[in-house]
């Protein structure tokens, strides 16, 4: 940066020449400048940003209106440039409204809401405009129409980078086939390098909704790329939420306070926050006055010396009312463990009021005021010359009792005397906020490791600071106003503290619309032919003050793509992240998992690992951390990136187990194939070398294969259906047997259902390893038989039945 | 003397033969009819599980043994072979034909299953062993030679040979060449028929033997020298065991002084733990070892090579090896690993080339009480 600062001796005018020079830039004069910012830094790149913004502002206005999306995208080749158009079914926007939304940087309905929603600065689509106006210089064609409304309103406009303001530049009221929607066309110089993104782009849309219908047209596609919908149900409506006491700023917190018609800080902070009610309030007030007053530090009270002063202290009371009030106060002090000014004041009114009552005078404030002052000064005295000290000994207790029994005695006591002086030189109240209680606390702890050759360490001075601010009482002072607070910074910042210091609870997730894991399974489903899916949604966590939600899902096999790395797709608030994989923090959470424990080929160990899988990320929250406003890549926050591993690892120990199963199976199907052709050549040769016909081999092929043989025995019109186990573990077919003719004497066990003439007997035993099961009925002799047995893999299925 | 007739002997040993080799696939036949997984349980066969049979004095296999199953892709593949196997040997031996274990291996090549040809030689030479043990027939009585036997006697011994053109009676000193009598594949085909021999000598290597014909050793002591040529095949172990049962000969041994020449003498005092089912009818409990003992490489201050890592390895496994657990061969062995040299049997030309048979032999075999 250019210093602007004149330098002295030199040229004079320095300075007005320069502020001629000076002026205000306007937003859009700023993007035009950094385009890069938004996602507009190349002409490959610009289309497929603008693409994004358009769709993401479609997607969300229409879940707002509870639309489900219907969303059409083209790109044409118009000469020297290309022409975007995206049209929508959402619930259209005002004539008044449509000029600023897309004529306007900054102009939004979600800047300031708690609110999961894909756009979040109201920068986007007439960042897409600007674009568009100053590469290929044409106004942005916009029509919408509003949801109930018979015409369309047509609108050509461009943006006036000096006010950041729409131009409009023709305005006409239009037809349109739709019933409702919106729909923008804008030209800008650009190019189709960036097709692969683009379809990503599009394709993962689909992926993470798939409520929404989606179609691209493209020059370079023969045919429209057409996304229809996995199903009908809308993500779950989210609620705005108030920002929550752990996730603001302090200027947030200024420009809150400084808006809001509450009188008092208590109605501010339940009024304008979550999770706050009267009892959290509360909680926040003591710890802001803590925080603003400081709290008042008790003393002991020696009875006879306080009765002797407060009598001194009252005159022309009358003897017995002037005892009276004189005991009351030195007994109650006396039988208090200590006692701090305010409470005092409190001790004496009360005392007062009682005597008033008893003795028909009148203690007015005066009085009061005096036999407070004389009591206090009593507790408190402190005067080294006379070598009075009723601070020490209360001061010694407390040092002792938090100083390990190590320490010296007279270290002790030097400690207590140095605080002591300290406390006396202080506040009259002795009142401290907890970092002055510290201050002083070190400076005495410095001068008793000075003075008396001795050690005080940190965790020792901690142990008094604490014990001194455990045995202080917040003060009843009425906390500052809103007003105040608005008005003076330190006391703003000592708000935004006592916040931050007390526990409230975690802010509602009704904020957000998790894809649930059902659906991102779904997702995968639809657009990937994969022959696994797993999918883990995690609950809601909180960063900042904002809560978020982590989903992961995985696909893997099938058609997926064998060499090379997985895929990973990522996405933010629903949107796919198509730039800037490299930047990501689910990157690199994905990097660092060792893929190998889940089956995963992750040569070295670490880093993206291999195979044909997909992986997808969704993070969702009312505020996603990106890394730039162009919003290619999650920041680096430690607790998200803690979700995402979670989440990822929580599906990947699906995969685990789905890919060990496969493994097994697949063993068991080579031993089977390899099996299934030695054992009949074996049969076959014993039976050629001992001269008799070939044995059976079904009972030894379903032992070795650990099979679950179902087998038919039949002995006149008796039946028996046999199901063997020869794996080790229990296993539990369901057999239905299709009979041609009624069968009877069918045990209990078992039902049957005629259907036009079949008798389907269904069997469900129940048949531990190794053992086996039997099913006997009768039927009469000509029957045809048919058995079907479902609930065991068909490889260690042997049915001869 | 055998008095029995060796012609209805064979006779007799084929069908018995055929009829065992039958039996096994009777028996795998079996189970598949029952249901069962085909089976076939072996004696383990590694040196922890030897025993020294009280009785016939030599090493058999102990009780433990180990199963093929077909419940594996491996069990099941090695019983198919031993199937086709089977069938194979059954024909062979009714058709009064023989072969080679090489034959066998390249055979298999041709059999009808892709999954039952052999994939080295060693398999087919092992499953050849398997069913000697599981049959309790010898692989000479299933007709099965090895390529090359190729040992030799050389003595006063007079023999009766049976050859495919008939009996040829010969004198293994009169009738044979420099070369010795060549020891048949089967030499249970043999009968003695007449011999002058005091004592059996066998010796490991081809040159020491030459050297104790050259000085006429055998005629000088009327020796008949069997020549091993390192481990000896069965033929050699199994005519040695005869000459020693039916001539009632002594017999002694005569190698290297290393670990591997100390396994020789194992084999033809002890029997071989690859064919300890056959012991009694190959092992000859009574030989007694001659040297090189390494007791002899101090004694005569032999010329010597050091001990390499795996004749150390070998020499203690030696000490495990429970054949070698007497009181003579653990002294030695320990002398050899406390000394670190091995020495072989011409190194005794250091001292002259008739020191062997003017001095080492006499002098030890004088103490040996063998001449």
């Amino acid at each position: 940066m250019t210093s602007f600062q004149s330098q002295l001796g030199e040229d004079q005018g320095i300075a007005d020449e320069l502020a001629e020079g000076q002026r205000e830039i306007s937003i859009a004069e700023f993007f035009e400048k950094n385009k890069h910012m938004l996602g507009f830094d190349s002409g490959a790149r610009g289309l497929v940003t603008a693409v994004k913004e358009a769709v993401d502002n479609a997607l969300d206005a229409c879940e707002e209106a509870g639309i489900r999306p219907d969303i059409y995208v083209e790109i044409r080749e118009v000469g020297d440039y290309y022409r975007l158009i995206v049209e929508d079914n959402g619930p259209g926007i005002t004539k008044e409204q449509l000029p600023k939304v897309f004529g306007k940087l900054l102009y939004g309905s979600r800047f300031h809401a708690r609110e999961q929603n894909r756009g979040q600065q109201g920068i986007g689509i007439s960042a897409a405009v600007l674009y568009s106006q100053l590469t290929s210089g044409k106004p942005a064609k916009i029509t919408s129409r509003p949801k109930g409304e018979a015409d369309a309103q047509y609108f050509e406009l461009i943006i006036d980078t000096d006010s950041n303001e729409p131009e409009i530049k023709a305005e006409r009221t239009t037809s349109w086939d739709r019933s409702h929607g919106t729909r923008i066309e804008v030209e800008m110089e650009a190019n189709m390098r960036a097709r692969q993104q683009l379809h990503d782009y599009v394709k993962h849309t689909a992926v993470v909704n798939p409520h929404a219908r989606l179609e691209l047209r493209e020059p370079g596609l023969d045919e429209p790329l057409k996304f229809e919908r996995g199903t009908d149900q809308l993500p779950a409506e989210t609620k705005e939420i108030r920002p929550h006491p752990h996730g603001v700023e302090l200027g947030t917190l200024i420009k809150m306070l400084e808006a809001t018609e509450s009188y008092s800080v208590s109605g501010f902070l339940q009024e304008e926050f979550t999770r706050v009610g009267k009892k959290t309030a509360d909680k926040v007030i003591d710890n802001f006055r803590d925080r603003h007053f400081g709290r008042e530090l008790g003393w002991s009270a020696d009875e006879d010396a306080v009765e002797a002063a407060v009598a001194e202290a009252v005159s022309n009371k009358g003897a017995d009312a002037t005892d009276f009030f004189a005991s009351e106060v030195a007994s109650t002090l006396g039988s208090r463990e200590r006692t701090s000014h305010h409470e005092l004041v409190e001790v004496v009114d009360n005392v007062a009021d009682a005597a008033e009552g008893e003795f028909d005078t009148r203690f007015g404030g005066t009085v009061r005021d005096n036999a407070v002052e004389a009591a206090w000064a009593t507790m408190t005295a402190y005067d080294e010359e006379v070598d009075e000290d009723e601070l020490t000994g209360d001061l010694y207790g407390l040092v002792d009792e938090a100083t390990s029994t190590r320490k010296d005695d007279a270290v002790v006591a030097g400690m207590a005397e140095r605080l002591a002086r300290r406390f006396a030189a202080g506040d009259e109240r002795v009142r401290a906020t907890h970092a002055g209680v510290r201050a002083l606390v070190d400076e005495a702890a410095d001068d008793t490791e000075e003075f008396d050759d001795a050690t005080f360490g940190d965790t020792a001075r901690e142990n008094v600071v604490e014990a001194l601010w455990s045995r202080m009482v917040t003060v009843p002072d009425d906390a500052p106003k809103v007003r105040e607070t608005a008005a003076e910074r330190d006391t703003a910042s000592e708000l935004l503290e006592s916040m931050r210091e007390t526990d409230i609870l975690a802010p509602p997730t009704d904020c957000l619309a998790p894809i649930t894991d059902e659906l991102v399974e779904a997702g995968l489903r639809k657009e990937f032919d994969a022959d696994f899916y797993a999918a883990a949604t995690r609950d809601a966590e909180v960063h900042g003050g904002d809560p978020f939600i982590v989903e992961a899902g995985i696909a893997y096999g099938g058609e997926l793509e064998e060499g090379g790395q997985v895929d990973l797709l990522r996405f933010a608030n629903r949107v796919p992240l198509v730039y800037q994989r490299g930047a990501c923090a689910t990157t690199d959470v994905v990097k660092r998992i060792g893929w190998r424990n889940y089956g995963l080929d992750q040569p070295g160990g670490s880093g993206m690992p291999n195979g044909p899988a997909v992986i997808m990320i969704h993070v969702a929250s009312t505020n996603v951390p990106f890394t730039s406003e162009s919003k290619d890549a999650l920041a680096n926050i430690p607790a998200i990136e803690d979700e995402i591993e979670l989440a990822v690892r929580e599906a990947a120990r699906e995969l685990k187990s789905y890919l060990n199963k496969r493994r097994s199976m697949q063993k068991r199907r080579e031993k089977q194939d390899v099996l299934g052709r030695i054992l009949p050549e074996m049969a076959d040769k014993v039976a050629e070398v001992t001269g008799r016909e070939r044995p059976n081999i079904e009972g030894a092929m379903a032992r070795i294969m650990n099979n679950v043989g179902v087998e038919r025995e039949r002995d006149g019109d008796t039946v028996r259906l046999i199901v063997e186990n020869h794996s080790d573990r229990t296993e539990e077919p369901d057999v239905t047997d299709i009979v041609s003719a009624e069968p009877t004497d069918v045990p209990e066990e078992a039902t049957v259902v005629d259907l036009d003439g079949e008798w389907f007997v269904k069997w469900n035993p129940s048949v531990p390893g190794g053992e086996e099961a039997v099913l006997e009925y009768t039927v009469a002799g000509d029957a045809e038989f048919d058995v079907n047995v479902d609930g065991i893999e068909t490889e260690k299925l042997t049915v001869n039945a | 003397m055998s008095a029995d007739t060796p012609e209805s002997d064979t006779k007799l040993n084929e069908a018995e033969a055929r009829e065992q080799l039958i039996d096994l696939a009777a028996d795998i036949y079996d189970q598949f009819e029952r249901g069962d997984i085909p089976q076939m349980s072996l004696p383990t066969r590694t040196k922890s599980n030897i025993v020294f049979d009280e009785d016939s004095g030599v090493w058999v296999y102990g009780d433990r043994t180990s199963t093929r199953s077909a419940n594996s892709v491996r069990g099941a593949r090695k019983l198919l072979k031993a199937a086709y196997t089977v069938e194979f040997l059954a024909q062979q031996l009714d058709e009064d034909r023989s072969s080679t274990l090489r034959e066998l291996y390249y055979l298999s090549e041709s059999w009808d299953s892709d999954e039952a040809g052999f994939s080295d030689q060693d398999e087919s030479n092992q499953l050849v062993e398997d069913l000697e043990i599981v049959s309790g027939v010898t692989r000479e009585d299933f007709h099965m030679r090895p390529e090359e036997s190729g040992a030799t006697l050389m003595g006063p011994l007079e023999l009766r040979e049976q050859t495919r053109r008939g009996e040829r009676d010969i004198h293994c000193q009169e009738d044979v060449g420099e070369g010795g009598y060549q020891i048949p594949n089967n030499p249970d085909t043999i009968e003695f028929l007449d011999h002058d021999i005091d004592f059996v000598l066998a010796v490991e290597t081809g040159g020491m033997r030459d050297r104790l014909i050259e000085n006429g050793f055998d005629t000088d002591y009327n020796c008949l020298v069997v020549h091993l040529k390192g481990q000896p095949a069965r033929a050699t172990r199994r005519i040695t065991k005869r000459l020693h049962d039916e001539l009632d000969l002594p017999v002694v041994v005569f190698t290297d002084g290393d670990p591997w020449s100390y396994r020789i003498y194992g084999s033809v005092a002890y029997g071989s733990i690859k064919s300890a089912h056959l012991s009694e009818y190959l092992a000859t409990p009574e030989a007694e070892y001659v040297g090189i003992r390494p007791q002899d490489i101090v004694d005569y201050d032999l010329p010597t090579d050091p001990l390499a890592d795996s004749d150390v390895n070998a020499l203690e496994s030696e000490l495990e090896d429970p054949r070698f657990q007497t009181d003579f061969w653990e002294e030695q062995i320990e002398l050899q690993l406390d000394i670190g040299k091995k020495a072989e049997q011409q190194a005794l030309a250091a001292q002259g080339l008739d020191f062997v048979t003017d001095t080492y032999l006499p002098d030890r075999l004088g103490d040996m009480g063998v001449i």
